[in-house]
C-alpha cells in the first residue's frame, strides 16, 4: 500500500514536472534570449542557450530613453497597478455583495449592464473614451488609469465575486441578522473574510492586467517620464529602422518579475486554509 | 494641466461663438477651427512677454522612433531650451503604429502636439482636415529659413499650394542586397536595373546559390507606385485609380514569372516573421537559402539598420529598385517630416523650433542625420565629414545615383489609400498562393481599388 | 427625538432594498460616468461616416447595410472567430479544470508547479511571445524537429498553411489557461471539507466523491468560466494581432482585428463601430443562450 502510494507520488511529480517544463519553456527562452547579443537573437532563435552570455542588453535597456531611466517606468507601473488593483478589488466586492444578497429595484438591470459592458471590444471605445476624459480634463494624468477602477468598472470582477458570495451558505447571513448585524457589518465581518480566495484571485488578475495595459497609457499619458513599463517596452522597436530586441527582451524579462513574485507570494492563501482544516490528499 | 484645459475650453467656446455669430456658410466654420489657434496665440504671446522673465512657454513635440532617435532628439530639444530660456519642449515618443493611433485620437480631441513628426503616407489626410499649420506665411516672414533646401525636397511637403511640412531627412527607395553572396558567385548588380535585368539576376542567384528573391511581400504599395511611374501612371486619381487594369499586369507578371521559375520566395516564409521588421527580413534572417532572399526592397536611410542586422561577414550593397524604366521611376522623398500642429497655442515659437531643427548646426550635430540626409544642403555638407562610412555611402547614393535621375514624387496618397493598399497586398498574397494569375490579379486589384476610391 | 430619527435612519439604511442600492452605488455611478457616454458615442458613430480626423457625419444604416451586402471579409472573419471560440474555449476550460484538480493537492512543490502553469498567462501577449510562437511553428521550428525525432520527416509550414495557421492561435489560447485555472483553484478551496469527511464515513471512494461533491459544487464556477471565456473568445484580439495579422489569406483574421483595421488603419471608424455593435449582439445572444441552459446543469442550492 505504502509503496503503491509512493510510486503514485513519483508518477504525479514526473507528469506535473514534465508538463510544467513545456509551460515555462517560453519564459526560459525569453530569459536566455535576453543574454544573447542583440543582433543574433533572430539568427540564433532556434538555440536555447546563448553562445556567449552578455549582460549589455540589461545595461542598455536599464538606461531607458532620453533622460528617463527604466526604473522610473517600473515605479510608475507599480503605482498604477497597485492603486488601481486596490480600488477594483474592494469596489467589486462591495457591489457584488449587493447584487448577490439584496433584492432591490433595478438589480436585474444592473446585472445585465455589467454583462453588456464586457461585450463591447475595448478598441472601439478608445476614441469615445478619450473624448470623454478630455472633457473631464483628465488627459495627461493618471486619473483615467485609476479612478474608474474605484467604481467597479470591470464587470468581470463583480461577476467573479457574486459567484463566490453565492457559494457562502445563506444561513450564515440569517444567523448574523438575528444577532442584530446590519447588511454592512455582515459584509465586512462575514462575507469579506470568507471570500478571501476570490479577493486574492482578483488581486492577482487585476495587478497583472493593469501592469500589462498599454492602450490607455498610450492615449492618456503624454509625458514620457510618466510612462508605465508596458508602454516603454514598445519603444525599443522601430519597424522603419533598427530595433534593439536584446534590450527589449531584457526589460521584458524584468517586467514580468513583479507579477511572478506577487503570484508566488499570494497563491499560498489559496492553499493554507485547506491544510489547516485537515483535508488529506 | 488644468490651466491648459481651461484655455482650450475657452478657446473652443470662442470658436463656437464665432461660428455662431458670423458664419452661416460651411466655409466659415472650417475657417473658424483654424482661426482661434492663431488669435489665441496672438493674445497669449504678448501677455507672456509682459509677465517678464518667468514667461515660460511649454511646447510638446511628438515622434516615433527607437532608442537612438529618442535620445538624440530630446537632447537637441534640451539644447534649444538652454539657448532659449523660458522655453521647455517636452518630447513624446511612441512606437510607429502606436504613434498614429495616438495622433489620430488627439486629432479627434483637437489636441495634437505643437510639433509633430509626419509621414508622407498620412500628410494628405492631416492637411485636408486642417490639422497642420501652413508654414508658407512663416517662410515669407523669414521666420523659417528654407533657402538651403532644394525645390524638389520642399515639393514633397506641399499640399494644394500650402507648405505643411519640412523634410526631416532626405531619403530614396533603395534595394539592399547581399553583396558578399553575389561577389562570391561572380554576379554583378548594376544601378538602374530594369525588370528584365532583375529577373535575370534572380534566376542566376537561384541557380548558383539556391537563394531566392523576396519582392515587397505585404508591403507592395510603395513599389507599385514606383513601378507605375515608369508608365506615367499615377496610382490615385480623383476618386479613382490611375491607368487601366491592363497597365497593372506587368507588376503582377513579375510574381507569376518568379513563381513559375521557382526563384520567388515561398509566401509561407513571411508567415513566420514580422513583416516590415528589418531584423527579420529574409535578406538577413533565415535558416537556409530556401527561406532567404538575396535582396530586400527598402529605403536608403535603412542601410545602417540592415547592415547591423546582417550576419557577421556579410556586406550589404545598395542600388536602385528595379523598374521598367528606372530613370523615370526614381524620386527623392522625405523619410520623415516635421510639421506644426494646428492646435498649438504658440505657432511662432513652434516654427522657431522647427527652424532650429532644420538649420542649426548645433542641433544637427546632435541628430547626426539619423532620420536621413539633412534637408538643408548646407547642413548636409557640414555634417558629412563627421559621418561614418555607411552614412557617407547613403549620401553618395542620394547625391550621385538618385538625384541626377529623379523626378518629383507623386502627390501624397488620398483618403482610402490604406484600404487600397490592403487590397493590393491581399491580391498579391492570393497570387502567390496560386489563386490568381497576373491578369486576374490586375483586374481584381484595379476593380476593387476603383470601388473603394469611388466611395470616398 | 433626534435619537428616534437616527434610529429610523438606521432602520431605513438596513432595509434590503436600500442596502442593495447602496452596495451597487459604485457600479451605478461608474457605469453612468465611464461607460454610458463612451458606449453611446460609439453607437452613434456606427450610424456615421467617421474617419477620426474629421467630425462624424450621420448616414443612417449605411454601415450596417454594407456589412451584410458588400463585405465578404466580414463574413469570413465571423467564420474564423466562431471557429476559434468554439474550439479554444472548451479546450481551455477542460485543461484548466484538470490542471486545477491536479494542483489542488498540496505538496511542498505546489507553489512552484502553480507558478509554472500560471506563467504563460503572465507573459500574455508580449512581443516575445509573438516571436517565440512563430519560431516554434516555423518550418525548421521545434514542432517539426520533434516530429522528426519520432520519425516523421517534415518541414510543414504550420503558419503558412491556410488550414493549420488558425490552430497555432488556438494552441496559444489553450496554453494560456492560467486565469480559469486560478478561479477553479480558489473555488475548490471554498468547498467545505466536512462534506468530504461525511462522504468518507459513508464509504464513498475518490471517484464518487468527485462526481457527487466536487463536480456539482463546481458547476457555478464552470458556468462562470464558460460565460467569461466565451465572451473573451469572441473578443480575442492579441493572438491574431501580434502573431498572424490574419495571414495567410485571412484564414486567421479575428473579427476584432478586422474591426481595428477598419477603424485605425483604413480610418473607417464609423464602420468599425458598427462592426463592434454587431459583435455585441452576437455575444449577447450566445450569453443569453448559455444563461437559458443554466437551470439544467448548474447546481444553485446553497450548501
Amino acid at each position: 500500500m505504502k509503496t503503491r502510494k509512493r510510486i503514485g507520488g513519483i508518477i504525479y511529480h514526473v507528469i506535473v514536472c514534465g508538463l510544467g517544463l513545456i509551460m515555462i519553456y517560453p519564459l526560459v527562452w525569453m530569459i536566455m534570449s535576453s543574454f544573447k547579443e542583440s543582433n543574433t537573437i533572430f539568427t540564433s532563435a532556434g538555440q536555447l542557450i546563448p553562445k556567449k552570455f552578455v549582460f549589455a542588453n540589461y545595461a542598455t535597456g536599464w538606461r531607458g530613453f532620453a533622460k528617463t531611466g527604466f526604473i522610473v517606468f517600473f515605479k510608475n507601473s507599480m503605482f498604477i497597478a497597485i492603486v488601481a488593483t486596490f480600488g477594483t478589488v474592494f469596489s467589486s466586492a462591495f457591489v457584488a455583495y449587493g447584487l448577490a444578497r439584496c433584492k432591490f429595484f433595478g438589480r436585474k438591470f444592473l446585472f445585465v449592464a455589467m454583462l453588456l459592458s464586457m461585450m463591447l471590444p475595448a478598441q472601439v471605445l478608445m476614441i469615445p473614451q478619450f473624448l470623454w476624459y478630455q472633457k473631464l480634463g483628465w488627459v495627461g494624468s493618471y486619473r483615467p488609469l485609476i479612478v474608474p477602477y474605484y467604481f467597479a468598472i470591470q464587470g468581470f470582477f463583480i461577476y467573479l465575486m457574486i459567484n463566490f458570495i453565492d457559494g457562502i451558505p445563506r444561513e450564515l447571513d440569517e444567523a448574523a441578522k438575528i444577532d442584530g448585524c446590519s447588511y454592512y457589518s455582515i459584509f465586512a465581518r462575514i462575507v469579506l473574510p470568507l471570500i478571501t480566495p476570490a479577493l486574492i484571485t482578483a488581486s492577482i488578475f487585476s495587478f497583472m492586467w493593469r501592469w500589462d495595459d498599454f492602450l490607455s497609457a498610450l492615449l492618456y499619458i503624454n509625458e514620457s517620464a510618466k510612462y508605465p513599463v508596458s508602454l516603454a517596452l514598445k519603444l525599443f522597436c522601430d519597424p522603419g529602422s533598427s530595433s534593439d530586441y536584446g534590450a527589449m527582451f531584457a526589460m521584458a524579462t524584468l517586467s514580468i518579475m513583479p507579477a511572478v513574485i506577487i503570484f508566488i507570494s499570494l497563491q499560498k492563501y489559496l492553499v493554507e486554509g485547506i491544510s489547516t482544516s485537515g483535508l488529506k490528499g | 494641466m488644468k490651466k491648459k484645459i481651461a484655455l482650450l475650453m475657452s478657446c473652443c467656446m470662442a470658436a463656437a461663438s464665432l461660428a455662431g455669430c458670423g458664419g452661416s456658410s460651411a466655409t466659415a466654420t472650417t475657417a473658424a477651427t483654424q482661426a482661434p489657434a492663431t488669435t489665441q496665440a496672438a493674445t497669449t504671446a504678448p501677455s507672456k512677454e509682459a509677465s517678464g522673465g518667468s514667461g515660460d512657454v511649454k511646447l510638446t513635440m511628438s515622434w516615433w522612433g527607437n532608442q537612438v532617435r529618442n535620445e538624440r532628439t530630446q537632447a537637441a530639444l534640451d539644447l534649444y531650451s538652454e539657448q532659449n530660456k523660458g522655453v521647455t519642449i517636452e518630447g513624446q515618443f511612441s512606437e510607429w503604429s502606436d504613434y498614429w493611433n495616438k495622433l489620430a485620437t488627439s486629432a479627434a480631441g483637437q489636441s495634437i502636439p505643437d510639433l509633430v513628426q509626419m509621414d508622407y503616407m498620412y500628410i494628405d489626410q492631416y492637411v485636408k482636415n486642417s490639422l497642420l499649420v501652413d508654414l508658407k506665411p512663416y517662410i515669407e516672414k523669414g521666420a523659417l529659413d528654407v533657402s538651403s533646401i532644394s525645390e524638389n525636397t520642399m515639393a514633397s511637403g506641399t499640399v494644394d499650394g500650402g507648405i505643411y511640412a519640412i523634410c526631416a531627412g532626405i531619403n530614396s527607395p533603395a534595394m539592399m542586397y547581399n553583396k558578399t553572396l553575389l561577389d562570391k558567385n561572380g554576379i554583378t548588380v548594376k544601378d538602374y536595373m530594369t525588370i528584365d535585368d532583375f529577373e535575370a539576376v534572380s534566376r542566376q542567384v537561384y541557380e548558383k546559390t539556391g537563394y531566392k528573391t523576396s519582392i515587397v511581400y505585404g508591403t507592395a504599395q510603395t513599389y507599385l507606385d514606383y513601378f507605375m511611374r515608369a508608365y506615367d501612371v499615377v496610382l490615385f486619381g480623383d476618386k479613382k485609380m490611375g491607368g487601366k487594369a491592363e497597365d497593372y499586369i506587368p507588376f503582377f507578371q513579375m510574381y507569376e514569372t518568379g513563381l513559375k521559375e521557382g526563384w520567388l520566395i515561398d509566401p509561407g516564409v513571411y508567415a513566420e516573421i514580422s513583416i516590415g521588421s528589418v531584423e527579420q527580413d529574409p535578406l538577413v534572417n533565415g535558416s537556409s537559402p530556401e527561406t532567404m532572399s538575396w535582396c530586400a526592397f527598402a529605403n536608403s536611410n535603412q542601410l545602417t539598420a540592415v547592415q547591423n542586422a546582417a550576419p557577421e561577414g556579410v556586406t550589404i550593397g545598395m542600388t536602385t529598385w528595379p523598374s521598367p524604366d528606372p530613370k523615370k521611376s526614381g524620386y527623392l522623398k522625405s523619410s520623415q517630416f516635421f510639421s506644426v500642429g494646428a492646435h498649438t497655442k504658440n505657432p511662432d515659437e513652434a516654427v522657431k523650433v522647427l527652424n532650429y531643427l532644420v538649420n542649426s548646426s548645433d542641433a544637427n550635430n546632435i541628430l547626426l542625420g539619423e532620420r536621413g540626409v539633412p534637408a538643408s544642403s548646407k547642413i548636409a555638407q557640414e555634417l558629412s565629414p563627421k559621418m561614418d562610412a555607411i552614412n557617407q555611402e547613403i549620401i553618395r547614393y542620394i547625391n550621385e545615383v538618385v538625384t541626377p535621375n529623379s523626378s518629383p514624387i507623386n502627390p501624397p496618397q488620398p483618403d482610402g489609400a490604406s484600404e487600397v493598399f490592403n487590397l493590393l497586398n491581399q491580391v498579391q498574397e492570393q497570387l502567390c498562393y496560386g489563386t490568381f494569375d497576373a491578369k486576374a490579379a490586375a483586374e481584381e486589384f484595379f476593380n476593387g481599388a476603383n470601388k473603394i476610391m469611388s466611395q470616398k | 427625538m433626534k435619537e428616534k430619527k437616527r434610529e429610523s435612519f438606521r432602520h431605513f439604511m438596513n432595509r434590503e432594498s436600500t442596502a442593495g442600492f447602496v452596495f451597487s452605488l459604485p457600479f451605478s455611478i461608474g457605469f453612468l460616468m465611464f461607460m454610458v457616454v463612451p458606449m453611446g458615442l460609439s453607437l452613434y458613430y456606427s450610424f456615421c461616416d467617421y474617419n477620426i480626423l474629421a467630425p462624424p457625419v450621420f448616414v443612417g444604416m449605411k454601415n450596417y447595410i454594407k456589412m451584410f451586402t458588400d463585405d465578404p471579409v466580414f463574413l469570413k472573419t465571423i467564420g474564423v472567430t466562431f471557429y476559434f471560440a468554439f474550439v479554444s474555449v472548451p479546450m481551455r476550460l477542460v485543461f484548466a479544470l484538470i490542471v486545477a484538480l491536479i494542483l489542488f493537492k498540496t505538496t511542498k512543490a505546489t507553489a512552484f508547479y502553480r507558478a509554472a502553469y500560471y506563467l504563460p498567462s503572465i507573459i500574455g501577449g508580449s512581443v516575445a511571445v509573438a516571436i517565440l510562437w512563430k519560431r516554434i511553428f516555423a518550418t525548421d521550428g521545434v514542432v517539426n524537429q520533434l516530429l522528426r525525432i519520432i520519425g516523421i520527416k517534415t518541414s510543414f509550414p504550420w503558419l503558412g498553411n491556410v488550414n493549420t495557421a488558425i490552430w497555432t492561435l488556438i494552441i496559444l489560447a489553450v496554453w494560456q489557461f492560467g486565469s480559469s485555472m486560478l478561479i477553479f483553484l480558489s473555488s475548490l478551496k471554498q468547498i467545505p471539507v466536512t462534506l468530504y469527511e461525511a462522504a468518507r464515513v459513508d464509504g464513498a471512494n475518490r471517484f464518487s466523491q468527485f462526481f457527487k461533491i466536487t463536480l456539482p459544487l463546481l458547476t457555478p464556477t464552470i458556468f462562470f468560466n464558460l460565460v467569461m471565456q466565451t465572451i473573451n473568445g469572441f473578443l480575442a484580439f492579441t493572438q491574431c494581432f501580434i502573431i498572424t495579422q490574419g495571414k495567410p489569406l485571412n484564414s486567421t483574421l479575428f473579427y476584432t482585428v478586422y474591426m481595428y483595421k477598419q477603424s485605425f488603419e483604413f480610418y473607417n471608424t464609423g464602420y468599425g463601430a458598427a462592426l463592434a455593435w454587431i459583435m455585441l449582439g452576437i455575444i449577447g445572444l450566445i450569453t443569453l443562450i448559455l444563461f437559458a441552459t443554466k437551470k439544467f446543469w448548474v447546481y444553485t442550492e446553497g450548501v
